[in-house]
């Protein structure tokens, strides 16, 4: 055994089971996505056979390369389906290994077009968005079928049969590992893009269950929009996403309390926020203005920018997120954007005008389900100083379907009140 | 000191359904195990085997015999060893008790080495 043994480097086995699934995708074939996985598997079983008695090796990602090379060519000569393909194979595989163990300090790099190339696999038009967003979380997450039933609030056997379908739906549709060309290569990318931000929502969204692998899934929404990001097919869109979920994330460690409770964003310890992210979030925002082209991302991640820049709740630049909020709203017509619009109306206008909003809001539209509404109502009528129609607001709203931590929030908002739970 | 022997036979079924990040953490559990024993001068030794079965030689009526190892009919197979030192059985099982192997659904077995009064 080494005499300083070396430590393995957080989700390192996660994001190297992604990389070697999207390296043998690339050279067994997308039809083969099964056997790939297993090779893959059985690498890292491999590794948990031998470290604990070896110790970490010294570069862990080489060695595991290697041995998943080496349980490829063990499937080839086993399998007689590959015959006439088995020599290409073998070449290839022999090739790229050697070439990643001689550059072994920029794996990352040269996989990269892998990784990429198998995320636009995952995201295939013929599968539904459920299913490109499991498929990813699996092959390039290296999620277990457990935690994405998990992070997703399913069942293992939902999932299970959704990836199995997916699988079975690549195949017959006869999808390839290039890239599409074109007008659908744009269109592919689009797809990609909304599939990082749903796996995002989905890890950020304030749901009871397991924290732990919902903030991974976030992380690895991030990980994947800045892979994206930095690859060719990168555009303007791709880093304003990037830049979003930076910003996001720089405010995951703060956004919840030590019981698992919901802490509203004027009253979060600033100094929690994560500055590298909200540095690596500016980085992406300035990529992102190149073009003339404005989408949601873009404006999301303006609107996270003008947050993250302020220091204090005082110092947050109201009238420009209203703006924002406005060029939002055109471009994505929502009830819970319009909501969040007028949160930013009674900072910049004053109660009166967003009161004078929400009742619109409310006359126009049939939000009547929609917990958010009469939260919101609550809290401006809180401002006003009506505790008992403030109240009556906070009820209304636990009335409705909203999850746990939400309605503990709400409780909370409602306690403040002075009232009695 | 006495040394001992941990066998560390494993239960293979117990690993393959395991998530990547799952794996992860079972390793960094036993490299935090082996590293504090290490730095204490208890750990002596460890070794991985290989995942065959191995071969057992026996000699029956002046003609020896090869045969597949005892293992390929059981999940269990013996993975790895250790070699620690230790004062007593007691002491080395104290120390097999903390091992990670147990969570897994392995089991430990431990042996003196003989030292035959050479230690």
């Amino acid at each position: 055994m080494t005499a300083d043994a070396h430590r393995l480097v957080d989700h390192l086995f996660r994001e190297r089971s992604g990389q070697m699934v999207a390296w043998l995708t690339r050279i067994f074939g997308p039809a083969h996505l099964d056997l790939v996985e297993e090779v893959v598997q059985d690498t890292l079983v491999k590794a948990l056979q031998q470290w604990p008695f070896t110790g970490v090796p010294q570069n862990p990602a080489g060695w595991l390369f290697q041995v998943a090379r080496n349980g490829a060519l063990d499937v080839l000569r086993r399998r007689s389906s590959f015959r006439d393909r088995a020599d290409t194979i073998a070449r290839e595989l022999t090739r790229s290994a050697e070439r990643l163990q001689r550059h072994d300090w920029r794996i990352d790099d040269l996989i990269q077009d892998d990784e990429v190339q198998m995320i636009f696999l995952c995201c295939h038009p013929a599968l539904s968005r459920d299913a490109q967003a499991a498929l990813s979380l699996k092959t390039v997450g290296g999620f277990s079928v457990q935690e994405i039933a998990r992070a997703f609030l399913t069942s293992d056997t939902t999932v299970a049969q959704r990836l199995v379908r997916a699988k079975r739906q690549l195949r017959a549709a006869n999808a390839t590992f290039e890239l599409p060309s074109g007008e659908d290569l744009g269109l592919r990318l689009e797809a990609v893009l909304e599939v990082i931000y749903l796996l995002f929502n989905e890890g950020y969204a304030a749901r009871d269950g397991d924290a732990l692998v919902r903030d991974d899934m976030c992380r690895e929404a991030l990980r994947l929009a800045r892979v994206v990001a930095a690859s060719a097919v990168a555009t303007p869109a791709a880093h304003a996403l990037t830049a979003l979920l930076a910003f996001q994330s720089a405010r995951l460690p703060a956004r919840v309390d030590d019981e698992g409770d919901v802490v509203l964003l004027d009253e979060q310890d600033r100094s929690r926020w994560d500055a590298r992210l909200i540095a690596m979030g500016f980085a992406h925002l300035e990529r992102s203005a190149a073009g003339a082209v404005m989408t949601p991302y873009h404006v999301q991640a303006a609107i996270a920018a003008a947050h993250a820049r302020a220091t204090a709740p005082g110092d947050t630049p109201w009238p420009t997120i209203l703006r924002l909020y406005d060029d939002l709203l055109a471009l994505q017509p929502s009830p819970v954007v319009a909501l969040n619009r007028i949160v930013a109306i009674w900072k910049v206008r004053g109660l009166d005008s967003a009161e004078h909003e929400l009742q619109a809001l409310e006359d126009t539209t049939r939000l009547n389900t929609y917990y958010l509404l009469p939260a919101v109502k609550g809290r401006l009528l809180a401002a006003r100083g009506e505790v008992e129609r403030a109240r009556e607001a906070f009820d209304a709203a636990l009335q409705l379907p909203c999850s746990e931590p939400e309605k503990r929030l709400l409780r909370r908002l409602r306690e403040r009140l002075g009232c009695r739970v | 000191m006495p040394k001992f022997m941990l066998l560390l036979h494993d239960n293979v079924d117990g690993f393959a359904a395991m998530s990547p990040e799952q794996m992860q953490k079972v390793i960094e559990k036993y490299v935090t195990w082996g590293d504090r024993l290490r730095s204490s001068g208890v750990m002596h030794d460890g070794q991985k085997l290989t995942d065959e079965p191995g071969r057992v030689i026996r000699s029956k009526g002046g003609e020896v015999r090869v045969t597949d190892g005892p293992y390929s009919e059981t999940k269990e197979v013996l993975g790895g060893y250790y070699t620690i030192n230790a004062g007593s059985y007691d002491d080395a099982i104290a120390v097999a008790r903390t091992c990670p192997h147990l969570e897994y659904g392995g089991t430990i077995e431990v042996r003196q080495v003989d030292a035959m009064g050479g230690e």
